[in-house]
């Protein structure tokens, strides 16, 4: 009978169970879209490491790295004094020409690991003088090709003895040596990665404690693989903004639960009145809502993978996306929808029959969660998982607020002037605080999210102009071919046509064990102000990127060894972009002179009274180069930043409509639950128009409360994302600039979806669970 | 101010549709109500008398007949107004009350009675809702949100609201069917000497003999749409 009387409820009310189907299976697609594009980001990038060496969690370099270094190292570990280290293999690892191509050629010991890879040769034959390449090089080289490997263009694997006779190096030389060090909670950091991509990227990296004896760099692969890192600390930005997405996401899914109960509570207490038991209710109650979480996940998975792709498509146009629905999405998919729904069905079906317990408990841990965050902020040890963890706490104690802010709201409301109908719009939204407080946090947090993201957006970009207006001071840029480009300095056209010619050479070099780019350029004074140096560079001394002076731990005025000469660091300068740490040196210092012909031709700047002719000359001449006009770099640059950030906006705009749907959720199912107050005014003579009027002013009451929330919660953000989050994950730091454009622009969207969601009224037509005179 | 009013109903019929089977509420019923006069509306449940009620305060349609209001020689047809001439005549010209959830949870006792008045643009009338409730013992509870008040306050509080504008019609569901012995006399008191004093018609349906007694005329509904009317 009992299955009965929910059955026909059900039916009776067919359009709050497709809502309830509909906002639980939006939850799950934006937990699944984020997850599908955060797990293709990882993807791409953990192919900027070849295959073969992305087991390697450590790097050992040294100067002069010798084979008698590699098996005194071995020796050592053999006899127990490396007890964290599980495997070490010497590797070369260097760049050269062959058959007129840059190739990366990576020297690894065969007898201990074979690269897996398609085997392209008809015999399937293996030779140990053959090579492994990545397929752009397939058809290049003239060398036995062993396979294909996963690896970055122009990457060329072979034995190590194969790889000094293709770079011409004595067979003693290595470039480093790779290490497996244990991690502990492996296996845990592992499935947490699988769950939400990108996450290891956060956590902080601590330098293992091995006793290696002096003169040996630790790195690590951040450290080694910049761009890499770069990559994924962009990844964890998204990650943790499918964190925030998720977050809304189970709120909403909760939300769902939670107005389910309510809809049926007034039959379950009829029921219980007549004799049935709460345990027997309550299994009845979490039937029904996991059967709609069940049919919801399956729904949210498609609509997540179609999201995902068209979302892939926007951030990379002309790439074909193609996603795989893996075990990790569909567990997170299934995991959310019915781990939230019984849970909190539970726990909400708990609190109806037994009444909101009195506890200090949730109050206590969100203060000591808040000083833990604190402490994150304060310490950048905690790396970006401390940043993203404050902002976490701070988005938990907000949603906290929300409720005793309603009591007090409630209080209060007495007090609210103006037309009588205006007055019963804005309390009943602010009446209802056990309905309510769930989805207004929800709506809060988006709220907070874009202010937060959007300060963030707006300082960046006001740094990021005034660093183009420093650096393109030049009118004209030529960048390509090395040879081409010596080839331009010297032709005739190009230098009559330049009032200024500057060229620039660079190459990478490792400073104290980490990967940098260095660059060698005339520093007079008019180029040392493009790096905001009044002067013009000292032979002895170096400018620094933000991050370079962040990795190598030095301040201005300080000094650095680097390649054997004693530097002093005249300045740092903003590089936002950089993938590496950056050195610049004048072409007449030591290094300069030291490094020789290892410098390469990178780019060449010219000024000039007629940008446009000369880039027309330049064009005629070389083909190859690309030549851009300042105007071009700085359009094509600010293209390329608001590209990157329009993910984030899209997150956003998920988070901040399923907020709005879980608003919705609950405001019909508190005039469902709450006809009679309706019925009671239109008998009183109030019309159709005035019945608006009334819910608009509860959806500006909403969107208001919301908004109390979250204008100092954004702001909070705001001020990490600038301070916390980009220094720790990029290097460099960003001046918050409070802008109204900022604040407004997310408060009058989350306002738009409150009144939208209080507005609309279809499905309130449906009948209550009870009648009422 | 005296109403020269009178309340017609013309052989009336309502019918609801529940799948295909037509259940027929009220059929062919007819009776007047002359300006300062009662009439209590009897009968078994599902009978009628809500729909009845509501039919007068013309919030369903009727299927057949016509129900007229006679206004200071205005004639206004039910039949002839759409929904929302309806709504406007009701909110001026028609007081309600229910058995129960009678008053806005989230206005002020002073507030909801105020209501009618705010609506209908009437501040004259906005000093004279405190005067109504100090008559009927709440002048302490001005300030007070519904919820702190008790069943029969709350009743009283919707007596003062449906009064306020003095319609020449009141229509009161069950006022006393949720209230206890002494309340319900107080309320049943309350509402005819209103009635009585300001020339409003009330229309009343309970299922208290003793209160259907005070009407001046008595309406009684059987289960089956058939009526009888008798005076009291």
């Amino acid at each position: 009978m009992i299955p009965l009387a929910l059955l026909r409820f059900l039916r009776r009310t067919p359009w709050s169970t497709a809502m309830a189907l509909v906002g639980m299976a939006l939850g799950v697609a934006s937990i699944v879209s984020v997850h599908l594009v955060s797990a293709s980001i990882s993807s791409r990038l953990d192919g900027l490491v070849p295959s073969s060496l992305a087991d390697f969690s450590y790097y050992l370099h040294r100067e002069n790295l010798h084979t008698h270094d590699y098996f005194e190292l071995r020796r050592r570990w053999r006899s127990g004094a490396l007890p964290t280290l599980e495997r070490l293999s010497p590797v070369v690892d260097e760049t050269a020409q062959i058959a007129d191509v840059s190739v990366r050629v990576l020297g690894i010991d065969l007898l201990s690991q074979l690269p897996s890879g398609d085997i392209p040769t008809a015999s399937g034959a293996f030779a140990f003088n053959g090579v492994w390449v990545d397929k752009s090089l397939k058809d290049t080289l003239s060398l036995p090709i062993n396979g294909i490997i996963e690896a970055p263009e122009g990457t060329l694997l072979s034995d190590i003895s194969v790889a000094h006779d293709l770079l011409d190096w004595p067979d003693h030389q290595l470039s480093y040596i790779g290490l497996v060090i244990g991690q502990a909670f492996a296996h845990g950091l592992e499935v947490a990665e699988n769950l939400l991509p990108g996450f290891g990227a956060g956590l902080p990296i601590a330098k293992p404690n091995l006793d290696i004896g002096p003169g040996w760099q630790l790195v690590n692969t951040a450290e080694q693989y910049p761009a890499r890192a770069f990559g994924k600390s962009v990844l964890f930005n998204i990650a943790a903004l499918g964190m925030l997405a998720l977050l809304v996401a189970w709120l909403l899914i909760y939300q769902v639960a939670v107005s389910w109960l309510r809809r049926l509570w007034p039959v379950f207490d009829r029921l219980h009145g007549l004799g049935v038991e709460w345990p027997h209710l309550r299994n009845y109650f979490l039937g029904s809502i996991g059967v709609i979480a069940s049919i919801a996940a399956g729904l949210g998975l498609i609509l997540g993978w179609w999201l995902a792709t068209k979302l892939l498509t926007m951030s990379v146009p002309g790439n074909a996306v193609a996603l795989d629905l893996s075990g990790w999405v569909v567990i997170k998919a299934f995991g959310s929808a019915l781990a939230v729904c019984l849970v909190g069905g539970a726990w909400a079906f708990r609190r109806s029959q037994r009444g909101q317990p009195q506890t200090l408990a949730p109050l206590l841990a969100t203060l000591v969660l808040l000083v833990c965050g604190l402490i994150c902020v304060i310490q950048p040890e905690t790396g970006l998982a401390g940043g993203f963890f404050a902002i976490a706490v701070l988005s938990l104690a907000a949603g906290q607020t929300i409720g005793p802010l309603l009591l007090r709201l409630k209080r209060w409301s007495s007090n609210i002037g103006g037309s009588y109908l205006m007055r019963v719009g804005v309390r009943e939204a602010l009446w209802h605080p056990a309905e309510l407080s769930v989805a207004l946090a929800g709506l809060s947090l988006s709220i907070a999210t874009a202010i937060g993201v959007g300060l963030m957006v707006d300082s960046f970009r006001l740094d990021f102009s005034q660093m183009l207006d420093h650096r393109l001071k030049y009118d004209v840029i030529a960048e390509g071919n090395p040879a081409s480009l010596e080839a331009v300095i010297k032709a005739p056209g190009s230098v009559a046509q330049a009032s200024r010619i500057q060229h620039y050479r660079s190459a990478d070099i490792r400073v104290d064990g980490a990967l940098v780019e260095l660059n060698v350029t005339h520093m007079d004074a008019f180029e040392s102000s493009r790096y905001a140096h009044d002067k013009r560079l000292g032979d002895s001394e170096v400018l620094l990127s933000e991050q370079a002076a962040r990795t190598l731990g030095v301040l201005p005025q300080e000094t650095l060894r680097i390649l054997g000469e004693t530097m002093t660091v005249a300045g740092t300068f903003s590089a936002f972009g950089d993938l590496k740490p950056r050195l610049i040196v004048d072409d007449q210092s030591a290094i300069a002179e030291a490094m020789g012909a290892e410098l390469k031709m990178a780019s060449v700047a010219f000024e000039s009274n007629s940008p446009k002719a000369l880039a027309r000359a330049l064009k005629a001449s070389s083909s190859t180069l690309e030549i851009r006009l300042q105007s071009d770099i700085r359009r094509i640059a600010l293209n390329v930043f608001d590209q990157t950030f329009a993910i984030t906006t899209v997150l956003i705009t998920i988070a901040l409509l399923v907020a709005a749907i879980s608003v919705y959720i609950a405001v019909t199912t508190l005039r469902l639950n709450r006809q009679t107050g309706r019925q009671l005014l239109n008998t009183l003579g109030v019309n159709r128009v005035e019945q608006h009027l009334m819910n608009l002013a509860m959806g500006i009451g909403l969107g208001a409360v919301a908004m109390i929330v979250a204008l100092p919660l954004g702001v909070m953000f705001g001020w990490i994302l600038c301070n916390v989050i980009n220094p720790r994950a990029f290097g460099w730091t960003i001046e918050l600039q409070v802008s109204a454009g900022a604040l407004l622009w997310p408060c009058a969207w989350g306002m738009l979806a409150a009144v939208i969601a209080g507005m609309l009224q279809v499905g309130d037509a449906e009948e209550g669970a009870f009648g009422g005179r | 101010m005296t109403h020269h009013s009178a309340l017609t109903v013309h052989q009336i019929s309502k019918h609801y549709q529940d799948g295909n089977r037509q259940i027929e509420v009220i059929r062919d019923l007819s009776f007047n109500v002359a300006a300062g006069k009662s009439i209590s509306v009897t009968g078994p449940s599902g009978s009628g008398k809500s729909t009845l009620l509501n039919a007068l305060a013309g919030l369903v349609e009727l299927d057949d007949g016509d129900i007229t209001l006679e206004i200071q020689d205005k004639i206004f047809s039910y039949r002839a107004a759409n929904e929302r001439a309806r709504t406007a005549f009701r909110r001026q010209h028609i007081g309600y009350v229910y058995q129960f959830f009678n008053l806005v949870p989230t206005l002020t006792v002073l507030e909801n009675v105020r209501l009618p008045a705010r609506l209908n643009r009437r501040p004259d009338l906005e000093a004279f809702a405190s005067t109504l409730l100090g008559d009927f013992g709440l002048s302490d509870r001005l300030h007070d949100f519904p919820e702190k008040l008790s069943g029969g306050e709350q009743q009283r509080v919707a007596v003062a609201r449906a009064v306020l504008l003095r319609p020449p019609l009141l229509l009161a569901d069950e006022p006393t069917g949720n209230l206890d012995s002494g309340n319900s006399a107080q309320i049943a008191d309350l509402l005819f000497s209103s009635c009585r004093d300001q020339n409003i018609m009330l229309v009343l349906a309970t299922h208290s003999h003793e209160i259907a007694a005070m009407a001046d005329t008595r309406l009684h509904l059987d289960a089956r749409p058939s009526a009888s009317l008798a005076p009291a």
